[in-house]
Formats: C-alpha cells, structure tokens, sequence
C-alpha cells in the first residue's frame, strides 16, 4: 500500500491561493453579479497573498539552506520543491500576472460579464504555471504545465467574435497539445531507461551509474527539449508564436508570453541542469545549436515584419535563443534574471500594443507609430525606453542580462555561441530602432492617444524596472544568483 | 571630480528638459549656459593635472562585485586632452545651433546627454564602465542625426547605428573573454584596464582580441574600408553633430586604439604595425583623392576627415615618441579645425541652403570675414607652418619614419593632397566674381557666429606656435605607453625614435 505523503501547507501555499482565487472569482461573479472593478480587487488580493506566501517561502528556504536541512523544502513524497529557483520563478510569474492584468484591465473590462471567465483562467494559467515551476517531478511538471496551457489556449480565443482570435486560439491548441504530447513522450523515455520521475532522483541515477549506451535518454531528452521549445517559442519550434501573439486580443497577450516563458525555461532548467546535469556533454551541443538558430531566425524574421506584433513574436524568439544561451551558460541566475526582466519588458510593450491598437484589436500595423512621438510623446517614449531594453542597450537591464548569460555561456567554453549572440543583438538591434525611427523621424497623422488607467502604471513600472536595473542591478542579480535549485 | 564631470551635463540635461517646451529660445542659450559648467570643470582639471604618467584625480567604487565591475574613472595624458576637446565643442555646437527650430528641446538634451557619454568613455578606466559609455553614444547621436538632420537622414542615422553596434558588438565579446581569462588565472573576474593589463595572453587569443578591438575602433575612427557610413552620417548631420561627430565621437576610435590595442595586447600590436601603417596611408590617400572630387563642400570636410584620421593611426602605431606625440595633438587639431570647418560650411548653408560648391563663387567679396576665417582653418587643416596642423603632422611624419619610411613617404602626399582639395575647394567657393544672383544679398558673419570661431581659431594659433602647452601634459603618458611595449615585447624603437635619443643627442658645446 502506498503511505499518503505528509502534506507541507506552506510548499502548496501560493498555488493553493491561486486557485481558491480563481474558484473566487467566478464564485463572486455568479453569485453577485459585481461591476469589474470588485472582481479585480479580488484577483489583485489573490496575488498579493500569493507572493506574501512567496515571502514566506524564500524566507523559510533561506534558512533551510543555511542550517543545510535542504531536505525540508521537498514536501508530498518529493513531488514539489520549495527551492530559489522555484520561489524566484513564481515571483516573476506572480508580477508578470499582476502587470499583464493591469495593462489589459480594459480589455477584461470590456468583455462585459465574461471578464471574470478572463480572470479566472489568468489566475489558473499562473496556478498551473506556479505548480510546473516548484516540481521535482517529471510527471508533476506535466501536470502544471498543462493546466497553465490549457488555461492560456482559451484566454487566446476570449474574443471569440473576431477570426483571428479564433484562429489563434485553435492553432496554439494543436501545436500545444503536440508540443504537450512531445514532453510528456519524453518523459517517459527517460522513466524507461531510468526507472524515475523524479528531478533529484535522476540527478542521483547518472551520478551514481555510468549508462553505456543510452539512446532512450538521448531520444527523451531531445523530445522534452523539444516539447518546451515549443512552449518557449525557440526556433525551429516557433511557427505558432506570430499568429498568436497576432491574434491573441492585445490585452492578454503580452500576459501569455511572458508566464509561458519564464514557466518553460525554469523547467528547462530544471530538467537539463539539475536531472540531467550529468550528461551536459550531450545536450549542451543541441541546445546551442536551437539557441543560435533561434536567436538568428528570430532575428533576421523580425526585420521584415511589417506588423508590430508579429515583430516582437520573432524578437521573443530571438529573446528565447539569448535565454538559451544562459542555460548553455549552465548557470540558472542568469537565466532567471534574464526571464524576470524580460518578461517585465514585454508585458510593458504589449501594453503600449493594446494602447495603439486597441484591447480586443488584432492588427497593429508599423504604421500605426508614425510620428507617435508628436502624437503621444510620453507613450513613445515609454516604448522607445521599452526597445531599447529589449535590445540590451547599456544602463538598461537588458544590457545586464545579456551580459550575464553571455558571459556564462563564454565561460562555459561555448565562446562560438556568444560570438553568435553579439551579432544576433546587432540585427536585433536593427529592428528595434526601425520602430524608433518610425515612432520619432516620420511624419504621420492620427489621433492623440490618450493613456488612461492603470496602464500608465505598469508602464511606469516597466520603465522603471529596466532602468533602475539597468543602472543598479546588483539587488535583482543578488536575488537571482541565491535562487539556486536544490 | 571626475564624477562630476559625467553628471555636470546629465544634471543640464535634466534642467532643460523641465524647462516649458514652448519656450524655445530658453533651451539653446540655457543648454549653452549650462555646458560652460563642464567647461569650466574641465579646464579646472586640465590646470591642476600634473605632467606624469599614470592616472590622476582616480576615483573607484564596486558595481557588482561577482562580476568585478566596478565604477573606475581616472585620467592621463592620452584622456585629458579629449575630455577638454569635448567640453570645449559642447558650448560651441550648441551655439551654432540656432537653425534648429523644431523640438529644440529634445536637441539640446540630447547633445549634453552625449557629452556625458562621450567625457564617460574618456574617463572609463573599467572595460565594461567603457563599453557602457561607448555604447550609450550611440542613442543621442542617432537622434540627433535621425530627427534634425537632411534629407537622408534616416537612411544616414540607421547606417550610423548599424556600423557602430555592430563594431560594439565584437568589442562586447573581446571584453568578456578578457574578462574570463582574467578570472582563470587570478581567480575572479575583473574589467578593470590595469588589472587586464597584466593578464598573460596566448598570441592566438590575443590576435583575436587585438582583431575585435581593432575592428570596433576601426569603424569609429573610420579606416578604409569601413569609412563608408561616415559621409552620409556628415552630410545629413545637423551642424552641431557633425561638429561633435567629427570633433570627438572619432576620436574614441583613435583613442580606443591608443589605450586599448596598444594597452591591453603589445605583443600583437608590435606585430600589427605593418598593417594597420597601410591602412592607416590608404585611408589617408583615399580620403584625400574622394575628397577632391566631391561637389559638395560638407561631403569634402567629411572625406577630408577620413584623410586625417588616417595620420592619427599612422602615428599611433608607428610607436615611436613622435608619432604618439603627434597623433595625440592631432586628435585634438582635428576636433579643432574640423570642427570649425563644419561650422563654418553650416553658417553658409544656413545663408543659401546648399551645400554645393558649384552654387557658390566669389564669396570673398561678399563675404570677406567668413572667408577669412574659411581660409584660416582650411591652412590649418592643411598644416600651415605656424598653425596647430602643422606641428601634428610633422610630429606624425617625422616619427613615423624611424619605424616605417616608405609608408611615411606616401603618407606625406596625403598633406599636398589636402592642400589640393581644400586649397581648390577655396578658390571655387570664394574667389572670382560673385556672378549668381543668389550669393549676392549673404550677409558676413554676426557677432554671434564669429564669437563661436574666435575660441577655436586662437587654439589654432596657441598650439601652432607654443604646442608644448599640451605636449607637456601628454608626453609623459605617451611615453609610459611605450614604455610597457618595449618592457613586455621585445620590441625596440628604433633610434632616434624615443625622446630620450633625441634629448641625449641634444645641443653639443
């Protein structure tokens, strides 16, 4: 008979909350019928206590560490861990949600009584994603990461009265469930040629014994890299990325971008660092050879999109391979600390999106920023400080996150790779600043586009962050180099 | 101190921006205000610094530890004149800009933002601060280009941006291999000059090194084949970017190639002198023959540029004590005439809105105290015995020689060469008989514009006739350069190549 696992509260806490908050939710809407504004309290209350509960965690975690009773942070028979990496990874999950709600608070305003179905599949992706980030278990990961994009598939459809939105949603549903299918494929290669699920037990297995001839580990770990490549939108594995960031309503969209990369690198992370850290010598090559393509395609792609949305689908993956590179690094604060900034970035541009464009809008062409300098110079300039974070421009925290994940990766004797990634950041460069050009030396008419709401805050925010960061980046960098996994 | 002089123009900048935008006549005078302060701090500096080699008025405080970045600022003689140069040229260009009527604002805090970027780069004695500086150029100068400049401007700003990030972006790999192999072998990383200085290098990493640093600066500088954005990033300047592009954002190439090629890699660099000798003379006759030829007189000071920055990396890696010597002094006579010649081609252009030669002629007559002036720098430009030029490239020819004679033989028909296109360039422009209705009505020069040449023009003339003003603050640093080489290479300069050669060769009873 199987024993029932202790069960630790405070390891479960934060995902717990979330979901008793989603429940909430919907809970408050059918029972009262309150305007927006009430469901929106009880969303931002949810995450508040969740990253309180966080608090709680990284204070309980640091203490495990140093007393060294790093065996208490496991809890339900080693299926959740409770570590920094975990603990980092779910703030940046909890503020890139809080951000992502704000910046398309009007949209879910503007889906009438179905902004709470909005809200609580939010808080049910952040759930599902909070779970996949704190497992120690394959099969575990599997399960978070399902139900986090389940939840976003249909959060990619919520404006179901446009095409697009339609066609966006159905296409990430077939190529997620594939990419899902993949994984969870994987997984069980490596659970038949190790007899494990578990992240810290595999770590043991090939430290302990020497596997002669393991192709089912090469062919399960191919597909599992594969299987959140997709989710991470690393090339080749990135086909779906344009037409969802596309037509996904613009409210949301910067919100699923950015949940589902921090989740899928922490599990990479996860997967790669820590269980099959071992056999680095064969995964590393692989994972360099998807970092540079990606960081190419995604690149070179991007410079002819003429639609804004799609560009930064194409920097995403660009963005994807340069992350790619820090997990070639072998080193996760780079990692992490590259995902906390960037997730703020985009979150920060697609909020500037939705403001051009529209919340529920689809289309977002270049043309749009003509001359928004003129138009609306605070918006522009919000964005141009946006861009040129995303571009790792110096005295901006992109600048620092490059640097940190190339410099791991230079370290770990992969010097070809970041040669690769500097002139990936050129070309990149170049499309960032095409945006400049149109938003400040082009002439174009249009109306004044007022920013109202709780957008100027996650705007304010975002500037904030990459600049702040960007010059003092020591707090963040501290953070992420203690957010070790176990 | 030195702090202070990074923030002095960060702090204008601000100021000006709370300014009310409608307010446009505030801005430029403000900004012109302003900019004296970092001005004033800076000949301060240059005053109290004492003729010795190493660096002075060093400040150091840690950025991120793990990484060992630290914020390091110091200055030496290679430093100290650029740090003038660009706190001179701020006040300068700004003045001139009155034409700028549109977003004056804007313009005004982007041209002190890139001085402090630019005195940032002077002074950064940590690779990464540095790179940071070098990099953060970038932005305020492509705006400058990009939003007030010609035509092409767009086309020019991108090209700008694209050239230079992409030189940039080697540099970043070169710098964190140097810092890697810093932290192999003293145990952590560190980016800081004096510490890389000690770093012992295999030759192959350090020919790659040496090509990433070289290549980054060589685009800035520019050297033939990589000149190419320099023309249209002129041309569709506004006045004071050209001034501040040409004056100093140059020179962080040749001072790049000073203080980090020859710094941080000498094994290589003494390899290298061959080569970077003929790229430097091909620059310097390419740029003069293209320069000749060019029907636009703001496309000839650009090309004319492209000639004399090639003597500035002759004389740099010629390495003897002369040829440092002069290519130092011609950093700062460049940004001087130069910059003065790009003023002075933008009051025209001000006046007649074209910039071709074949519209102009016999301004002289109706002109004659811009053409004064025109003629004054073009001899200056050109190396007229008496004038600043002329002690740098004779600094330049006679030391090169020691090191490598047939290039400093062709090198010199680069000086004819100027006189060529600047000398024909004059008597197109000014000479004859104002035949064109248009050029008749010009007004001379306003008191505003000659107060605005006047500074550079007695510069001209103090460091024609008494150069050892600056030699006196440089050598000692210029010398410490070669010192290091001959110490960790097996290098030799040549007699009479050092000072010390020509001093003990000295006057005989």
């Amino acid at each position: 008979m199987i024993p029932t696992p202790e069960v630790s509260w405070i390891a479960i806490a934060p995902d717990l909350v979330l979901a008793i908050g989603a429940a909430a939710v919907l809970l408050v809407e059918v029972q009262w019928k309150p305007p927006a504004r009430i469901l929106g309290y009880v969303t931002a209350a949810t995450l508040v206590m969740a990253i309180v509960l966080s608090g709680l965690q990284w204070a309980l975690a640091g203490d495990a560490v140093a007393t060294g009773n790093q065996g208490t942070l496991l809890a339900f028979s080693n299926m959740i861990t409770m570590d920094g990496l975990a603990i980092f990874a779910r703030f940046a999950l909890l503020v890139a949600t809080g951000l992502g709600l704000l910046a398309g608070w009007r949209f879910v305003e503007g889906l009438g009584r179905r902004g709470a179905e909005c809200l609580a599949l939010v808080l049910l992706a952040t759930t599902g994603f909070s779970i996949m980030v704190a497992s120690n278990n394959l099969v575990m990961m599997f399960l978070g990461l399902e139900v986090g994009s389940i939840a976003l598939y249909v959060l990619a459809g919520m404006t179901k009265e446009r095409a697009e939105s339609d066609e966006a949603a159905i296409k990430y549903f077939l190529l997620g469930s594939f990419a899902s299918a993949l994984f969870i494929y994987g997984v069980a290669l490596i659970y038949a040629g190790t007899g494990l699920f578990g992240i810290l037990d595999i770590r043991r297995f090939f430290s302990a014994f020497l596997v002669t001839s393991p192709a089912v580990i090469y062919i399960g770990t191919g597909l599992v890299i594969a299987g959140l490549g997709f989710k991470i939108s690393a090339a080749p594995f990135h086909s779906w990325a344009p037409d969802v960031y596309q037509g996904a309503p613009a409210g949301i969209v910067g919100y699923m971008a950015a949940v589902a990369k921090i989740a899928g690198f922490v599990a990479i992370s996860r997967v790669l660092l820590v269980a099959l850290g071992d056999l680095d010598a064969t995964w590393l090559p692989v994972v360099a050879g998807v970092a540079a393509l990606s960081m190419l395609v995604g690149a070179i792609l991007a410079l002819v999109q003429g639609d804004v949305r799609r560009m930064l689908a194409y920097s995403g993956v660009a963005h994807a391979g340069f992350i790619m590179t820090g997990v070639v690094g072998g080193a996760t604060d780079g990692v992490l600390f590259y995902l906390a900034i960037y997730s703020i970035q985009l979150v920060g541009a697609f909020a500037v999106v939705a403001v051009v464009s529209g919340f529920g809008g689809a289309r977002s062409s270049i043309d749009d920023y003509r001359g928004l300098a003129r138009r609306s110079p605070g918006l522009a300039a919000c964005f141009t400080v946006l861009l040129l974070g995303m571009a790792g421009l110096p005295l901006t925290s992109g600048f620092v996150a490059k640097f940190g994940v190339f410099s791991d990766a230079w370290a770990n004797e992969y010097q070809w790779l970041v040669v690769v990634a500097v002139l990936a950041s050129v070309i990149a460069f170049a499309f960032y600043v095409r945006l400049i050009v149109v938003m400040y030396m082009e002439a174009g008419e249009g109306e004044q586009l007022a920013v109202r709401g709780p957008v100027r805050w996650v705007l304010g925010l975002a500037v904030l962050a990459t600049v702040v960061w960007g010059i003092f980046p020591a707090s963040l960098l501290d953070l992420a180099a203690d957010a070790l996994p176990l | 101190m030195l702090t202070a002089l990074i923030l002095l123009p960060v702090v204008a900048a601000v100021i000006v921006a709370l300014v009310p935008s409608r307010r446009r006549e505030m801005h430029l005078s403000l900004g012109v205000a302003l900019s004296v302060a970092p001005l004033a701090l800076a000949g301060y500096l240059f005053s109290a610094f004492e003729p010795a080699a190493g660096y002075q008025f060093v400040e150091r405080a840690v950025w991120y530890q793990p990484w060992g970045i630290s914020w390091y600022l110091g200055v030496d003689g290679i430093s100290l004149p650029m740090i003038l140069l660009t706190a001179l040229l701020v006040p300068i260009a700004l003045g001139a800009s009155s034409a700028i009527t549109v977003r004056t604002k804007e313009f005004v805090v982007y041209t002190l933002l890139l001085e402090a970027g630019l005195i940032g780069s002077f002074l950064a004695l940590d690779l990464f601060l540095f790179f940071v500086f070098f990099e953060v150029i970038l932005v305020p100068m492509y705006f400058i280009i990009g939003i007030w400049g010609g035509e092409r401007r767009i086309y020019a700003a991108v090209k700008f941006f694209i050239y230079t990030a992409f030189g940039s972006a080697l540099l970043l790999a070169a710098i964190i291999a140097l810092a890697f192999n810093y932290a192999s072998q003293f145990g952590a990383p560190s980016f800081a000059l004096d510490d890389l200085m000690n770093l012992d290098l295999s030759a192959g990493v350090e020919l790659w090194l040496f090509v990433a640093f070289a290549l980054a600066f060589a685009i800035k500088v520019p050297l033939f084949p990589l000149h190419t954005w320099l023309p249209d990033a002129h041309v569709e300047a506004p006045t004071a970017g050209s001034v501040l592009l040409a004056g100093v954002l140059l020179k962080l190439g040749t001072y790049g190639l000073l203080r980090f090629n020859l710094g941080l890699f000498p094994e290589t660099s003494v390899d290298a002198v061959q080569i970077m000798g003929i790229v430097a003379v091909i620059g310097i006759i390419y740029g003069a023959v293209v320069a000749i030829v060019q029907p636009d007189l703001k496309r000839l000071v650009a090309y004319s540029s492209v000639s004399h920055l090639g003597f500035i990396v002759l004389g740099t890696f010629a390495l003897t004590s002369g040829s440092l010597q002069g290519a130092m002094i011609q950093n700062v006579n460049h940004g001087l005439t130069t910059g003065a010649l790009f003023l002075l081609v933008g009051m025209i252009y001000e006046r007649r809105h074209t910039k071709q030669i074949s519209d102009f002629g016999g301004l002289q007559k109706v002109m004659p105290l811009f053409a004064g002036f025109f003629l004054f720098m073009a001899f200056a430009s050109i190396g007229l015995p008496g004038l600043n030029g002329f002690v740098g490239e004779f600094l330049v020819l006679i030391g090169s020689y020691a090191t490598l004679p047939a290039l400093t033989v062709f090198a010199a028909v680069g000086v004819v060469l100027a006189a060529i296109y600047l000398l024909w360039a004059y008597e197109r422009v000014f000479t004859g008989v104002p035949d064109k209705e248009d050029n008749l009505g010009l007004k001379d020069l306003s008191v505003r514009e000659i107060a605005l040449l006047s500074p550079l023009a007695v510069l001209v003339v103090i460091l024609g006739l008494y150069p050892a003003v600056l030699l006196d603050k440089i050598t000692p640093s210029t010398e410490a350069v070669l010192d290091r080489i001959e110490a960790t290479t097996s290098y030799v300069v040549p007699a009479p190549g050092r000072i010390s050669d020509v001093l003990m060769a000295g006057p005989t009873e």
